[in-house]
């Protein structure tokens, strides 16, 4: 049995295995790769002490900080899938059939895509539906497009397109956008974009590929369509707390209910940080910070026996 | 050896995973830049049916998207 266990790899969980191993805490850290959520991001910006680095290169950096550490076990590509309660700890089993025994659990294992559940957008996955900006919005040259979702995710998936599509809808559910004023200016500046408010995707259309995007204008209460081929989709963002679900008190969407003085969640012997926990804003820095609240009061944890 | 083709673009994070998992186990790939490159994007597309990158060709056998567990099966990797 060791005397962590850390599920997550991105700011949060990484900052828990630096902290925890410089502490001398018997740890573990799984995950199925580094980085977080900004891995796909193609410019990061506020990542402090750094004033730019993709995404790519950020999970790179975290996972040689902390494989740099002595006295923690890393185990990546993998998923841990359910954790119970077991005398003096947990026990974990992952996708790939390990299992883990340990006195305290640190949950950092951020969140996932939420997609939009409308018809026609499973069957039309990769089919012009796309979820990952940085890596297909190439495959849009010359081609007319759309990004539901008008915060900080959607903005940065318009500037993705500009390169390469020939015109770009930017969708938005409310009637202002909510992403960094910095990068609205530059896409309203853009004559390629068309942001269009108050406007709610409800089907995707096409047969083999995508030709077009179905939307409510709720000023009009009408439906309306746009002529489009590639559809990206960022509208925020579901917890990852499934696997701890029966353990922790969660809040109505998902996430993880933690004392934000020392991020203990209601299960002793459970802590959770970052975009898993109901942490008000999801940030990689405030992840960091309160992977390292929660450890040293896991390192006060393990002193008072 | 198995002949591994890889169709991507330039940003793709995870078009460098599984680049990365070649180099890391010394398999030798061929890389076409879908951005840049009509005659190979078209390929992809007719191999996968789809517009997503990565994907990735070993000996016929198609994998769309970086599918870690799918590839180490398909290229005898051993976790």
């Amino acid at each position: 049995m060791v005397d962590l266990l850390i599920v997550g790899g991105g700011p949060g969980g990484v900052a828990a295995g630096v902290y925890a191993a410089r502490k001398k805490i018997k740890s573990v850290l799984i995950t199925e790769s580094f980085g977080g959520q900004s891995l796909v991001s193609a410019d990061v910006q506020n990542w402090i002490g750094t004033k730019s680095v993709s995404g790519f290169d950020l999970g790179l950096m975290l996972e040689d900080h902390v494989r740099a550490q002595e006295g923690i076990e890393v185990v990546d590509g993998d998923l841990v899938l359910s954790v119970e309660k077991i005398d003096g700890g947990f026990r974990a089993t992952t996708q790939n059939g390990k299992i883990f025994e340990t006195r305290y659990l640190l949950v950092a294992s951020g969140s996932r895509r939420k997609k939009l559940n409308i018809p026609g957008e499973k069957e039309l996955d990769g089919k012009g539906v796309a979820y990952c900006s940085t890596c297909d919005a190439p495959l849009f040259k010359d081609k007319i497009t759309a990004v539901v979702g008008g915060g900080n995710a959607g903005l940065e998936a318009a500037i993705d397109l500009l390169p390469y599509a020939s015109k770009v809808y930017l969708l938005e559910f409310t009637d202002n956008l909510k992403g960094d004023p910095i990068t609205q200016e530059r896409l309203r500046r853009d004559p390629k974009v068309e942001i269009i408010f108050m406007a709610q995707a409800a089907g995707v259309i096409g047969d083999q590929f995508v030709t077009a995007l179905a939307y409510i204008d709720r000023n009009t209460n009408t439906s309306k369509e746009l002529k489009v081929e590639g559809i990206f989709v960022e509208i925020g963002s579901l917890p990852n707390s499934d696997f701890v679900k029966n353990l922790v008190d969660l809040n109505t969407i998902g996430e993880i209910v933690v004392d934000h003085k020392t991020q203990a969640t209601s299960c002793p012997g459970i802590w959770a940080v970052g975009d898993v926990s109901d942490v008000l804003y999801k940030q990689n820095n405030i992840s960091a910070g309160d992977a390292v609240k929660a450890v040293l009061n896991i390192y006060e944890a393990i002193n008072k026996g | 050896m198995a002949t591994i083709k890889i169709y991507t673009t330039p940003t793709c994070v995870y078009c460098k995973m599984a680049k990365q998992l070649f180099e890391g186990n010394n398999l030798k790939y061929e890389e076409y830049n879908v951005a840049e490159d009509d005659k190979a994007r078209e390929e992809m597309i007719t191999k996968s049916h789809q517009l997503g990158v990565p994907v990735i060709d070993v000996d016929g056998e198609i994998f769309v998207g970086f599918d870690r567990k799918g590839l180490m099966n398909a290229l005898h990797i051993k976790a």
